[in-house]
């Protein structure tokens, strides 16, 4: 039992690690001076919370589009990943070892090197410092992780509903519809959740594809981190942190109702 | 007889095309995807040696690589990215296993301390680097917990672990993210060999630790092996946490590279790309080695698991 108890300070331990760094910035949002060497500040102020809403940066909009943006990435990313997953795993398509590898590639080819490359291509085909632009250079970040849960998933799942839907008469298109995509939903919004995550954390591949004129959060948060101005670092990081929070826990709670209902 | 034989076998042949035609239609988008990945791999290859018709350069030539590998700076900022991306990899790759293992030991793989552990996974690099200077700049948290713990006298007592040339807040910040990034990777196969072998070595009479370091530690290899390469690969081409938490000389090798990038003489770019392809090289050698490992792995543990 020696072990059980090391183990458990392992995660105490752990779990202090993480959070308070965390408990640590949500002071710094509302702070006013802190001053050395005190562990608490000594005024307060509501500042940070003006600057957001009225500052020189439109937050509301900027949030929008950091949404919109990471949830059209989340979306194609977890669509093409079901085409592909059903490809290798329904219609046996050869070549499933290539098509695997192809997938994680990009994890070999590192997101500044990949920016840095399609730059080019993106100004010549016209895509350099648009939404579409950006989109495809966050898909190629995401797509390896939502090819990974769509295949297991897709595999795991098989067709034999389908199958038998079909033999009592149902289109191809109803059968998978009606009888595979209620199985397969856990898997389609964890993989939602993983590439909005990814979207949303991007910061090189949306400075260059984006050209700074497709604003994101994460773009605008690195001017304030080097300012030194903490306080609204801060904020915008909570701000930051908290809507992906947001969305991943309406995503989660979905996922863990649909398990269990199951 | 021989008609409605010829007939479904017809029939046959005309399923198997049309699930052709399906499956070449669903895979389409995912193709064009990666063709933009081979797209930008290619565009490095040609461009690093020194082929831009646009701006009247013709030659292929090795002298760009050969040029960039000369410079002093270039070899001590490789130096840097190396030292960064190899010990915060190694450093999560322990922690992460150790919390991965606390976690299945104590039968906590999913609630609370779950979603505790995937955090800093949601939590984007760009935030993790205004964790580190809140903890760890010499006014940060961590200083003060020192001066009221009478350990230090005065904030300038305390080392400067950012901006320095040792990166180690840099480091820091890269295993804060890592290492609850390599606990979750390897916990699906983790628990189950637990469940299943760990239990069964237990009950034939191993203690916990031989039964961990034994038979669910080594089965356990092939996913905490590649956890390790993505988050060594990541880091070795990470550009966020050193361009904010490193220092102005020696710049990490992405850094120091994106600023050769965006030299608006376009007679230099070939200079960048040689660097992207010097990742790229370096990447890929990374991805190798880590392949003909697993392999002997696979085959001493005789397992049939996927590398």
């Amino acid at each position: 039992m020696k072990d059980k108890r090391f183990m458990k300070a392992v995660l105490v331990i752990t779990a202090l690690m993480i959070f308070i760094p965390v408990v640590v910035i949500v002071i710094w949002t509302v702070t006013a001076r802190w001053p050395w060497p005190s562990l608490l500040p000594e005024s307060y102020t509501l500042r940070t919370a003006e600057e957001l809403f009225f500052g020189s940066h439109k937050l509301t909009e900027i949030l929008l589009s950091s949404i919109l943006l990471a949830t059209l990435v989340a979306v194609l990313g977890t669509l093409i990943a079901l085409m592909t997953a059903r490809a290798t795993e329904i219609y046996n398509v050869k070549g499933k070892r290539a098509i695997s590898f192809a997938a994680l590639m990009p994890l070999l080819v590192p997101g500044t090197v990949f920016a840095m490359g399609i730059q080019v291509t993106l100004i010549r085909m016209h895509l350099n410092d648009t939404i579409t632009g950006v989109v495809l250079v966050h898909l190629v970040a995401a797509l390896p992780y939502c090819i990974t849960i769509m295949m297991d998933v897709t595999a795991a799942v098989g067709d034999s509903l389908e199958e038998q839907a079909a033999v009592l008469g149902a289109g191809p298109l109803r059968s998978f519809v009606d009888a595979s995509i209620p199985q397969l939903l856990p898997g389609i919004l964890s993989s939602v959740s993983m590439a909005y995550i990814i979207s949303y954390s991007q910061y090189f591949t949306t400075l260059l594809a984006g050209g700074g004129k497709i604003k994101t959060l994460a773009l605008v948060l690195v001017p304030y981190i080097q300012s030194g101005d903490r306080a609204l670092a801060s904020i915008y990081a909570v701000v930051f942190v908290g809507s992906a929070l947001i969305v991943f826990f309406i995503l989660e709670t979905l996922i863990h109702r649909m398990v269990k209902t199951k | 007889m021989a008609q409605p034989q010829g007939c479904a076998v017809s029939s046959k042949e005309r399923m198997k095309r049309r699930d052709r035609i399906v499956s070449a239609l669903l895979l389409t988008p995912f193709i064009l995807v990666t063709a933009l990945v081979l797209t930008a791999i290619v565009n490095i290859m040609i461009q690093s040696l020194g082929y831009m018709p646009v701006f009247d350069l013709y030659d292929v030539t090795l002298k760009y690589y050969i040029e960039i590998l000369k410079r002093p700076e270039v070899l001590q900022s490789l130096a840097v990215s190396f030292k960064v991306a190899l010990s915060s990899s190694l450093s999560a790759a322990v922690l992460g296993t150790l919390i991965c293992a606390a976690l299945v030991r104590t039968h906590k793989t999913k609630g609370g301390m779950l979603y505790t552990v995937r955090l800093p996974i949601l939590v984007p690099h760009t935030v993790v680097a205004l964790f580190t200077v809140a903890m760890l700049s010499q006014t940060g948290m961590l200083a003060r917990l020192a001066y009221a713990a009478g350990i230090i006298g005065d904030y300038t007592e305390f080392p400067n672990v950012l901006f320095g040339t040792g990166y180690f807040g840099a480091i820091i910040a890269y295993i804060w993210k890592e290492a609850p990034f390599i606990a979750y990777f390897s916990l699906a196969l983790m628990s189950g060999v637990n469940e299943t072998l760990g239990e069964a070595a237990e009950n034939l009479g191993a203690t916990p630790f031989r039964s961990f370091m034994h038979v669910t530690l080594p089965m356990s290899m092939p996913a905490i092996a590649r956890g390790f390469l993505i988050v060594l690969i990541f880091s070795f081409g990470g550009y966020e946490l050193p361009m904010l938490l490193g220092a102005t000389m020696p710049k990490a090798f992405p850094v120091y590279t994106y600023i050769e990038f965006l030299k608006p003489d376009f007679k230099l770019r070939p200079y960048a790309m040689a660097m992207n392809g010097i990742t790229l090289i370096i990447s890929l050698a990374m991805a190798l080695i880590y392949a003909i490992c697993m392999r002997r792995l696979i085959k001493k543990i005789g397992g049939s698991y996927e590398g």
